[in-house]
């Protein structure tokens, strides 16, 4: 039970890192980010691949977040001249184009196989990975994007974003530079959607393009949603929550004689079922975004 | 003294509606300027032509003797040209101090913000007293705390007056300041633009309301048709020709012909 916890606390801050990121662009600077998974997929494949060469896992990380840091650049440059919902598609297509780039390129990839054998970052004494050095890490990088988050969209350039978001023309006329304010919010998510990427590879020791299908990426919006579009400490409730529910369908399962044939489908349903509740009852989300009196 | 402001024979047409039709006028520095003309005269496309968010077809706009036509709206505000709208729109998830601070746009970099040195938190300081100052200046104090969106169309207004002060900038184009402000308030706000043009900004407005284009405006500009009509003091407006017949149309046999329509 301990270790199932630790499991679910595990994957609770690595997704919690993705909703960060997510919100980062989607709450803050009103970017419809629908291809947000390829963030976390360009991440993960950073890290299993230069893994797989020798190299130590800070240099996957961290050619993971300037890999995913370039893609987040490209996405938004693209979107420079479209209005959001053509860019929301245009994202989806981006990411589907890297999904498929990863389940073709067998000889980078590893095709529909995926790469495993991605080494664990702790390894206790009798030489399994060792879940809670692992945990601690996920926690402290939550903690660290927490803070970085927080502070990004109080200040200056959060207020600029925020502006932008709401009233384009205004934020113009009054000096703001629409574009790369984009660029800038688009690429600091990428990269810490990426760590959160890394981490899924390490912990998981596999990556393969599953891992980048849309559905992810509707699972991570899920999140922020019913946490809260646009309120961080919200969106760290909202990863928690989700995939809190995820993780006790199995045992509903056992409990309600439900097969395990349809338990996915529980879960899903589940989720899709708490997501219109909480738009029904809570349309900012459990905890809505601040309009912030004093910063 | 210098010209702040100078349009030279600008054209602008909307597919085939012609606008603008070889408009002129120039503004000198500090000077407060009346925009005045019929409804559908082109007023709205001048400010928006000057300030770069609708280009224009030919001619030439000249701020501080530098052109700025072809350039971008930021570009422009970069040289220190704000402008507010006549219908102003403001965030809902912003109150009205934030949206203020938001117009302060030095510095608002990823790595500042992220790191809110010395210089960042000084600046974060003087632009919070700015700010209470601003919303003092323009009455909204009581209403700071308030998302933004929620205040009256005439608070907006003030709001967007606050907005373009926030960088000090040389040459302010309103537009209707006065549409929608509760009457009690507008001696407050003549009074407010004169003590704007006292530290030295130049203004441009555009206003229907005679008195207080008479009250605040040292000289005036009528446009009609996409033209200067008249460029006169506000006091010959009454008995100005031209001015007379841009509103009321030509006099034939003593009775004017309604061509444009009386704001």
């Amino acid at each position: 039970m301990y270790s199932f916890l630790l499991h679910v606390a595990t994957l609770s801050c690595i997704y919690a890192l993705f909703g960060l990121a997510l919100n980062l662009q989607a709450g803050f600077a009103g970017l419809l980010n629908f291809g947000f998974v390829a963030f976390a997929g360009v991440g993960a494949y950073a890290s299993a691949i230069t893994s797989s060469h020798g190299y130590p896992a800070p240099i996957g990380i961290l050619f993971g977040v300037v890999a995913a840091m370039v893609v987040g650049f490209f996405m938004a440059r693209l979107g420079r001249n479209l209005a959001s919902d053509y860019w929301a598609i245009a994202t989806l297509a981006v990411a589907e184009l890297i999904r498929t780039v990863a389940l073709n390129e067998n000889w980078l990839t590893g095709g529909a196989q995926g790469i495993s054998g991605v080494p664990a970052l702790f390894r206790s004494a009798s030489g399994v990975q060792n879940d809670p050095a692992f945990f601690l890490l996920a926690l402290a990088m939550v903690a660290i994007a927490l803070f970085a988050c927080v502070r990004l969209s109080r200040g200056r350039f959060g207020r600029a974003i925020r502006l932008m978001r709401e009233e384009p023309a205004l934020a113009t006329s009054l000096g703001y530079q629409l574009v790369p304010l984009k660029v800038k919010a688009t690429v600091t998510s990428a990269a810490i959607a990426s760590v959160g990427g890394s981490l899924l590879a390490h912990y998981m020791s596999f990556v393969g393009p599953d891992y980048m299908l849309a559905s992810e990426t509707f699972v991570i919006w899920t999140m922020v949603m019913i946490g809260g579009l646009g309120n961080n400490f919200g969106v760290v409730l909202g990863a928690l929550l989700v995939e809190a529910i995820y993780s006790a369908v199995p045992f509903a399962k056992d409990y309600l004689n439900i097969s395990s044939d349809i338990a996915g489908a529980v879960r899903l349903g589940t989720i899709g079922v708490v997501l219109l509740g909480c738009l029904l009852v809570r349309p900012g989300g459990l905890l809505p975004e601040k309009i912030r009196s004093a910063t | 003294m210098s010209t702040m402001l100078r349009l030279q024979d600008v054209h602008k047409s909307f597919g085939g509606n012609s606008v603008l039709t070889g408009l002129n006028f120039h503004v000198r520095t500090g000077e407060i300027v009346g925009l005045l003309g019929p409804n559908g005269c082109g007023k709205s496309t001048v400010l928006n032509a000057i300030t770069g968010y609708c280009p224009i077809d030919q001619g030439l706009i000249e701020v501080g003797g530098q052109p700025v036509n072809g350039l971008s709206s930021h570009q422009i505000a970069a040289k220190g040209v704000r402008r507010t709208f006549q219908l102003p729109s403001m965030p809902t998830r912003m109150t009205v101090r934030e949206v203020v601070m938001a117009a302060s746009t030095r510095s608002h970099g990823l790595f500042s913000t992220l790191c809110r040195f010395g210089a960042t938190r000084s600046l974060e300081h003087e632009t919070r007293e700015r700010a209470h100052r601003l919303l003092e200046e323009l009455l909204l104090t009581k209403v700071a705390y308030l998302p933004a969106a929620s205040i009256s169309g005439g608070q907006k207004k003030l709001l967007g007056i606050a907005c373009a002060m926030m960088e000090q900038p040389a040459l302010l184009l309103l537009d209707e300041p006065m549409a929608g402000v509760h009457p009690n308030l507008r001696s407050e706000l003549v009074t407010t633009l004169r003590r704007i043009n006292g530290q030295g900004i130049t203004l441009v407005i555009i206003e229907h309301d005679m008195h207080f284009i008479s009250e605040t405006c040292s000289r005036c500009i009528v446009l009609d048709k996409g033209k200067t009509v008249a460029d006169c003091l506000p006091s010959e407006l009454e008995t100005h020709e031209s001015v007379v017949e841009a509103y009321l149309g030509k006099k034939s046999g003593g009775q004017y012909q309604v061509a444009g329509v009386i704001a």
